[in-house]
């Protein structure tokens, strides 16, 4: 499972500047801004507006539990959860989705590159329970 | 030198040794860290593995809890404050160890460690505060208070939300941080389990490594050591083969050296093709190995030459590093060599004394060539060999003696100088009759193309002839045939030369040598052959009647002409059986054997008829006088030529020129009638003889005796 994981970071890693290229080529000139994020049991702190455009969030997990980061279009009404109620329903929000960060291990610091249009977004942590628990916070884009 | 260095001399020397203890003190550590850590590593991880089941084990519990308090509300039997206890004692457990209680049908205690792990002790702390919350909500939920009353401690926000679901917010959150805390530590583990991967191999690469120091350290020392040995073995004079059943092995330097044959050319069975044929068969018995032994064989070097070898031999087939036969062998070839040179010297010396004792007893030359031609057999009984002498005019040479088993190889040669050996005077040997300064003497023989040896005989500076002998064409005899050769040629020319000496002083001193005739020892040798025979003779003694005076008239020349014509013409006139010798001065005796004294006067008579008839040319005229006798008047010479003595006295008495038989009688009136002109024909005679004589059987003659 591990290897298997890190398999698939180091691809990720292989894979990222790539990414990286070809999204700075689609954008042409956009200049892209970094937003400094915050997650920890269970709180996630991020501006409450952030311009739009491409945007490099940089996501630090205080812990001590592990966190994702995932973003979504804000839609009308609460965001919806599985038939466990304890979890968000990313299969629902997959239209709705703008970047997503696997589990990080706490004190880890990582980024997430996400095009950003004018609108209200969640950002949350969809780990059991943690969503529940408080963990996401709305932003507006401008 | 050598020796001192190898007393010296330490393979594993105080600084090798060190190196080595360094480097395996290196190796010993080393592989003492990496089973250490093996083993703390395995008891790590089993109690990792422990803690790892124990974390799993509150997502379980925390479900169980609020299935138990949703049981509860509807009356059914459970215990969900039982569940919850053991949710936090677990927590307690995994955070600062101690015993986690058993959970009664699935497992026993288990006994953890105090975390020590500062991330996954955070998330136990979490753990063990959400756990906390969630006992602290259940109690409410079950106690009928509002859960919105009950103080969270972990962080969570559990805003609007129903009892029963906020119950099991607090149940995920508990399982889910349980559950990163284990998979925390399971990639710590495998974190661990390659670093611990990593670590085997560094200390493995470090281990290669101090081993192939320690080889290294192990071959330079090794090196050293059969470097040195090498040395000494590569400076050693003493010859090494190494042998086994496939051939030679090894063959040292100094072998190659004496040879001037690259290694290459002796190993395996190719040192066969240079080893003597007659010796291969010691050289394979020797590859069999066996006990020690010493034997002597030959190698052939690069210019062909034969090598003797004195080889002692050491079988060392049991021997692990040589796993073969050593032949530590010597060249000897010059100890052979001069063996042989000694046993041909004395072989030569035993010929030349041997031929020396056969000629000592050839008494005359005829004798000597027969001795000659078993010399020749004995030098070489295939060769055909002859021996040319010159003849008495020295102009022509002719074969005196051939081999009786190889023939004469019949030198046309004529004379002597015409004989290129007898010309250097010197030994010459043909390698072939075909060569360009061959002998043309050898060209177009009956037997083809040949070899020749042509060794001058000579005595006393004065060439005799040649030893010839001839062999096949390109293999002339060896040099020490040619030895002998020699050896021949000079004892049998001090042979020949040494018995025609002999005969020519035994003709000197039996013959007079002013007339040919016999002396007068040889005719008393005659005479007393004759006497002692019994056999019947007449005896007769006569002068040249007044020969003092035809010298001292005509001269001494005249005197000897008469003489020599007196000698021939008696000779002449008389039988070839009658003997006639000079007695000395003008004297002759004559012995006339079967004749009685009467026949004998009348054959001087016939003689002084002839005599008288030859005068001629320029030659005074002389006459004879002759007193005879015969056997039968007396039994010794002195007698007899008393007798013959007195009647030539009475000749002379009366008159000269006549014949007189002598008288005993007439001895007396001899002695008194002296006579000076010529001494008596008895006082011619050695002294000791005519002493005995006088004394035995005529005293009168010790009157003439006496006048001298």
């Amino acid at each position: 499972m591990s290897s298997l994981r890190r398999i698939t970071a180091l691809v990720a890693c292989a894979l990222a500047p790539l990414a990286a290229i070809a999204a700075s080529s689609a954008l042409g000139s956009g200049a892209s801004h970094t937003v400094t994020a915050t997650e920890r049991d269970f709180a996630i702190s991020l501006p409450h507006v952030i311009p739009a455009g491409t945007v490099d969030i940089r996501v630090t997990n205080r812990g001590p539990d592990q966190h994702e980061l995932i973003a979504v279009r804000a839609a009308k009404g609460a965001l919806p959860l599985r038939h466990d109620g304890l979890t968000v329903s990313e299969e629902a929000l997959a239209k709705a989705e703008v970047g997503a960060l696997e589990p990080g291990k706490p004190g880890e610091t990582r980024d997430l590159k996400v095009i950003l249009t004018p609108g209200r977004y969640v950002f949350f942590c969809n780990m059991s329970g943690h969503f529940m628990a408080g963990m996401h916070t709305t932003v507006v884009v401008k | 030198v050598i020796f001192r260095r190898a007393k010296r001399f330490r393979p594993f020397g105080a600084g090798a040794r060190g190196t080595i203890a360094a480097i395996v003190a290196t190796f010993a550590l080393v592989s003492l860290i990496s089973a250490g850590l093996s083993i703390w590593t395995t008891s790590h991880s089993r109690n990792r593995a422990a803690v790892v089941e124990m974390a799993a084990r509150q997502r379980t519990l925390a479900e169980r809890y609020v299935a138990d308090l949703l049981l509860v509300q509807r009356g059914a039997q459970a215990d969900p404050v039982h569940v919850g206890s053991l949710i936090q004692q677990s927590a307690h457990a995994l955070l600062d160890g101690g015993t986690a209680p058993a959970v009664e049908g699935d497992d026993d205690e288990t006994l953890l460690h105090r975390e020590a792990n500062p991330v996954v002790r955070a998330q136990l702390v979490e753990e063990e505060r959400l756990a906390a919350d969630l006992a602290a909500s259940g109690r409410a939920y079950l106690e009928g208070q509002p859960l919105s009353s009950v103080k969270l401690t972990a962080g969570e926000h559990l805003a609007d939300a129903s009892p029963i679901q906020r119950i099991r917010i607090l149940a995920a959150l508990t399982s889910n941080v349980s559950l990163n805390a284990a998979r925390t530590i399971a990639a710590q583990d495998d974190q661990n389990i390659s670093n611990l991967i990593m670590l085997q191999v560094s200390l493995g690469a470090i281990g290669l490594a101090c081993s192939l120091l320690l080889a290294w350290a192990l071959i330079f020392a090794t090196r050293r050591q059969s470097a040195h040995f090498r040395s000494l073995v590569m400076a050693s004079t003493d010859l090494v083969l190494v042998l086994d059943g496939s051939g030679c092995r090894h063959a040292s330097a100094s072998v190659t050296t004496m040879l001037a044959r690259p290694e290459t050319e002796l190993l395996g069975k190719r040192i066969f093709d240079h080893v003597h044929p007659d010796d291969r068969p010691l050289l394979e018995l020797a590859c069999q190995g066996g006990g020690a032994r010493t034997f002597v064989f030959r190698l052939r070097n690069a210019l062909g030459r034969w090598r003797h070898l004195e080889a002692h031999q050491t079988d060392l087939r049991t021997d692990k590093h040589i796993r073969g036969v050593v032949l530590n062998a010597r060249d000897i070839t010059d100890r052979v060599k001069l063996e042989h040179e000694l046993t041909l010297q004395a072989q030569r010396d035993t010929f030349g004394s041997q031929l020396g004792e056969a000629l000592e007893m050839a008494d005359e030359e005829n004798a000597t060539f027969r001795v000659v031609e078993r010399a020749m057999v004995e030098i070489s009984a295939e060769a055909p060999m002859e021996l040319l002498l010159a003849d008495a005019s020295r102009a022509h040479l002719e074969r005196v003696a051939k081999s009786p088993t190889a023939d004469a190889p019949g030198c046309p040669v004529e004379s002597p100088f015409a004989c290129v050996a007898v010309r250097r005077a010197n030994p010459v040997v043909f390698e072939s009759s075909e060569a360009l300064n061959a002998c043309p003497k050898l060209r177009d023989r009956p037997g083809g193309p040949c070899s020749a040896v042509c060794v001058p005989i000579s005595f006393m500076g004065r060439s005799l002839g040649v030893l010839h002998a001839t062999g096949p064409e390109k293999e002339p005899l060896v040099a020490e045939r040619v030895s002998q050769l020699t050896t021949l040629a000079t004892q049998a020319a001090a042979r020949i030369g040494t018995v025609r000496a002999f005969e020519k002083t035994q003709l000197q001193a039996a013959t007079d040598a002013l007339t040919g005739l016999i002396n007068r020892r040889t005719l008393e040798m005659h005479l007393r052959t004759m006497i002692r025979q019994g056999a019947r003779f007449a005896v007769a003694i006569g002068d040249l009647d007044h020969f003092k005076q035809l010298n001292d008239k005509h001269g001494h020349e005249a005197g000897d002409r008469s003489l020599r014509v007196f000698a021939q013409l008696l000779q002449q006139s008389l039988r070839d059986a009658d003997l006639v010798a000079r007695w000395g001065g003008e004297e002759f005796v004559v012995v006339l054997p079967g004749l009685d004294r009467e026949q004998a006067v009348t054959a001087l008579q016939r003689f002084r008829e002839e005599l008288a008839g030859a005068h001629s040319g320029g030659n005074p005229p002389f006459t004879a006088s002759f007193g005879v006798t015969d056997s039968a008047a007396g039994e010794t010479i002195e007698e007899l030529l008393g007798l013959a003595d007195s009647g030539l006295y009475l000749a002379k008495r009366a008159g000269r020129d006549r014949i007189m038989l002598g008288e005993p009688s007439s001895d007396a009136a001899r002695v008194q009638t002296p006579d000076t002109e010529r001494p008596s024909p008895a006082a011619w005679r050695s002294r000791p003889a005519l002493q005995q004589v006088a004394g035995e059987d005529d005293p009168q003659l010790g009157g003439l005796e006496l006048r001298y």
